[in-house]
């Protein structure tokens, strides 16, 4: 198949020429249009299990939450077929090849893959992965040629880890499973963490690259959301 | 008169540069971005008080300005309100385009836009908006939220979800669906979809304001309970 990113960097849209009988596997909500040879199933793929990540500030409960996250497959049938496929939020998208060594992606940044890309979810323990974020992270591996779709809110950038390198969660979008990570509190304490406006933070060790989005949705809902009239809780 | 698309595709403004006197152009009311001076304004109820009560129930604005060059070079500057692209059509006096009625933006003259035609009614749910027609000659101008994506729909047709659907040309045939089970997959969450098939050409906007409100609503401050 042949996937190509338009509307770049802001307005991003993933246009996957299928050949024919073959399939994308695509989340929930992202689909915009496709050519009406295309089936689509609903697939459940790797329950991420109860208990996920309490919001920490008042912010984005996922419905995710105690959910099942599954990916959904698009099939081109007699013919070759067409799927366009777009985030909710303003950003940019890439395609990669999820390495041998294996692919981590925060939950939300996973957009589409080829069927032979094997998603696991794995969960961050205490606190949660990203405050206020009921997301989760998850790992992809692969035999052999693949492709995987990625988008983020703002523009990515792809850094090279060698040796260390702290990134704020709300800004992580993907990074090589050959890295060690840990989350933690930006400052000393929590107190510390807190006035810092930091929020979590991932200390990455080893060599590997790192794809950050340049705006932090969660920083974002705040900042507008803030300003908008209360609702009903 | 002659026009550009400036600063595209993501923050789209069109400027017209007119080349003799009398010449004019009319855009929805609040999309002028800057004029010469000497350009005239006259903001009017176009087509007068019932036409512009149709246009308000079509999710367009009731006023429109007519904006018209006193001579040659003088410019005129407009833009959609949401950060997006904006396409331009040169109307043949053949094909009519079919919009979203928010998506309109402004036209010359010689374009008619034909608030009263329903289209089908509930084309989008839940937000009021309606398709409107523009037959005629000339510049005819339509904005989206995010980019505007072509696509060339022949007899095998395509699909869209309605959230997406920018404009098409009146060739197309098309009908609405609702989906069931299947309504997580579309991105704009409602469930309707578009199976368009023919000839012609369908554009289609890569996102949606529906998303962004729903991920924007649980930010909002929660409601203190009174008493």
């Amino acid at each position: 198949m042949q996937i190509d990113i338009g509307y770049r960097p802001a307005h991003s849209m993933a246009r996957v020429a299928l050949n024919p009988g073959e399939q994308i596997l695509a989340e929930s909500g992202a689909l915009v249009g496709m050519s009406t040879n295309v089936s689509m199933t609903t697939g459940m793929q790797n329950k991420p299990g109860g208990g996920l990540l309490g919001g920490l500030m008042a912010g984005l409960k996922r419905a995710l939450a105690g959910e099942s996250w599954f990916r959904n497959t698009f099939t081109a049938n007699g013919g070759p077929g067409e799927v366009l496929l777009a985030h909710a939020m303003c950003g940019d998208m890439q395609v990669v090849e999820v390495p041998g060594t294996g692919l981590h992606l925060t939950s939300s940044s996973f957009i589409a893959s080829t069927p032979n890309v094997n998603i696991e979810t794995r969960l961050q323990g205490f606190g949660g992965f990203f405050s206020g974020e009921g997301a989760f992270v998850m790992q992809a591996s692969a035999q052999g040629p693949n492709q995987l779709v990625f988008g983020s809110f703002g523009g990515i950038t792809c850094l090279n880890c060698d040796g260390n390198l702290v990134i704020d969660t709300g800004h992580l979008v993907a990074w090589d499973s050959t890295l060690t990570y840990k989350v933690g509190k930006s400052g000393g304490g929590w107190i510390a963490s807190f006035l810092s406006g930091e929020g979590l933070v991932c200390h990455f060790q080893g060599q590997g690259r790192i794809w950050i989005q340049s705006r932090n949705p969660i920083a974002y809902g705040q900042y507008v959301g803030g300003m908008l009239p209360p609702r009903k809780g | 008169m002659r026009y550009d698309l400036l600063e595209k595709p993501d923050f789209s403004m069109v400027q017209v540069t007119f080349d003799a006197p009398g010449e004019q152009m009319v855009c929805e009311s609040s999309a002028m971005v800057a004029r010469d001076s000497a350009v005239d304004m006259k903001t009017s109820m176009q087509g007068g008080m019932m036409a512009a009560l149709k246009r308000k129930m079509s999710g367009e604005s009731i006023f429109q300005n007519t904006f018209t060059a006193s001579a040659p070079g003088q410019r005129l500057f407009f833009a959609p309100s949401p950060e997006g692209d904006v396409e331009a059509i040169n109307m043949d006096g053949y094909t009519p385009i079919m919009m979203q009625s928010g998506a309109y933006l402004g036209a010359a003259p010689t374009v008619q836009i034909d608030s009263s035609w329903g289209g089908a009614k509930g084309f989008f749910s839940g937000m009021g908006a309606v398709l409107i027609k523009a037959t005629g000659t000339g510049p005819l101008f339509f904005a989206s939220y995010g980019g505007i994506h072509a696509v060339d729909v022949g007899p095998a047709g395509y699909i869209c979800d309605t959230g997406h659907v920018v404009a098409f040309t009146g060739g197309l045939t098309y009908n609405v669906t609702r989906l069931g089970g299947l309504r997580g997959l579309f991105a704009s969450g409602e469930g309707l979809v578009c199976h368009f098939s023919g000839q012609g050409r369908l554009w289609m906007s890569t996102r949606n304001s529906a998303s962004l409100v729903a991920f924007l609503n649980p930010f909002r401050p929660v409601q203190k309970s009174n008493g």
